[in-house]
């Protein structure tokens, strides 16, 4: 890795593992801290980049174990799960306000599907859903192997499919 | 479009079941983006739309590379310094010992200084010393004598003189009284 490569890095990862930080600890302020921290952490460990194999696993696992250590070594509320301001903007199109009542609707029944689930499960499906990470690079950032990985994320996303049926059985 | 419902249907199956591969679970996406889906699907739609839109608009602000950027300049400047950190509680010690060797030697120095004889033994052989010294006082008793002698001298051929010590001693009253004398007959005249 040089520092070409380094700057690539940040620049392709940094909203990704922002949202990893913010997904554990739940503060803007300190998932931002985590991830300045993260790219130091590289960066003042220049000399061994190149025994670093999967620097972009090697991020997200740094983050998700600091973002665990400061979530135990403080008590942080959880109020920002979303940030439902920048949230209601980003949806905020041409649509009805039927539409757009629906749509938040179908929003909060997801976060409060995704509450539900245990830390880890969590964390898998996060980092499968949207980082778009394969079983193997899962099992690298968690620390657990790939079979442990598929019965993790199995188990979420049948827990999420209950969810939504029964929310929306409760709609109807 | 009914094909297109049943290969969801199948993917979808293939999803719950840990399954389907990265890409797989970007043809769900996309076709739960899209606005054609069956009711019975429909609840399963912010899963696969709604979460990850929401997801994608978290995102770190725009001067987030420019402050990273300034920590880590800030980062290689503490490490010119580190050294010098690192040695500070050696160097002060260092220090330390230094003021009090340099103490220690002066206050060693002055203290021999006070401790020094004025005379200082110059001899190995008391016997040897004892003679010198004895010579020295020897001669010493000797010039003593002679200045006695010329002094005896003197005073006898003083007396040889027959000076008369009585004249000598008026002569200044003399003086005095003329000195006396001289205003008032000045006066008179």
């Amino acid at each position: 890795m040089n520092n070409e490569k380094f700057h690539h890095i940040i620049l392709s990862l940094k909203d990704n593992l922002y949202r990893l930080a913010l997904s554990i600890v739940h503060d803007k302020a300190e998932a931002e801290d985590i991830v300045q921290d993260v790219f130091l952490k590289l960066w003042s460990k220049k000399d061994e980049w190149n025994n670093i194999d999967n620097a972009e696993a090697y991020c997200y696992r740094s983050t998700k174990n600091l973002a665990l250590d400061r979530l135990s070594s403080r008590a942080i509320r959880r109020t920002e799960s979303i940030d439902s301001q920048q949230e209601s903007y980003a949806f905020i199109d041409s649509e009805t306000p039927h539409l757009q009542f629906i749509r938040k609707e179908e929003r909060s029944i997801i976060y409060r599907c995704i509450d539900e689930l245990s830390q880890n499960q969590q964390l898998v499906f996060q980092l499968r859903e949207i980082d778009g990470l394969s079983y193997g690079d899962i099992a690298n950032v968690m620390g657990i192997s790939e079979d442990l990985v598929k019965i993790t994320l199995f188990r979420a996303r049948k827990k999420m499919k209950e969810l939504l049926e029964k929310y929306n059985d409760e709609r109807i | 479009m009914m094909k297109e419902y049943e290969y969801i249907r199948f993917l979808l199956n293939k999803y719950w079941n840990c399954e389907t591969s990265v890409e797989e679970e970007k043809q769900l996406q996309n076709f739960f983006s899209g606005k054609d889906i069956p009711e019975d699907l429909q609840k399963y739609a912010p899963l696969f739309k709604d979460y990850k839109e929401s997801q994608l608009s978290i995102r770190l602000g725009n001067d987030f590379v420019k402050r990273l950027e300034a920590a880590i300049h800030q980062k290689e400047k503490e490490k010119q310094y580190i050294t010098i950190r690192i040695f500070a509680p050696v160097l002060k010690i260092a220090a330390s010992i230094l003021i009090m060797v340099t103490l220690g030697i002066g206050i060693y120095f002055l203290a021999n200084e006070n401790k020094k004889p004025y005379f200082a033994e110059t001899y190995n052989d008391p016997k040897a010393a004892i003679k010198d010294a004895t010579y020295a006082l020897e001669k010493l008793s000797e010039a003593l004598q002679k200045g006695e002698e010329a002094s005896k001298e003197t005073f006898n051929e003083l007396k040889n003189l027959n000076i008369d010590w009585t004249a000598l001693d008026s002569m200044d009253v003399e003086t005095e009284s003329e000195a006396m004398i001289e205003p008032n007959e000045k006066e008179n005249l």
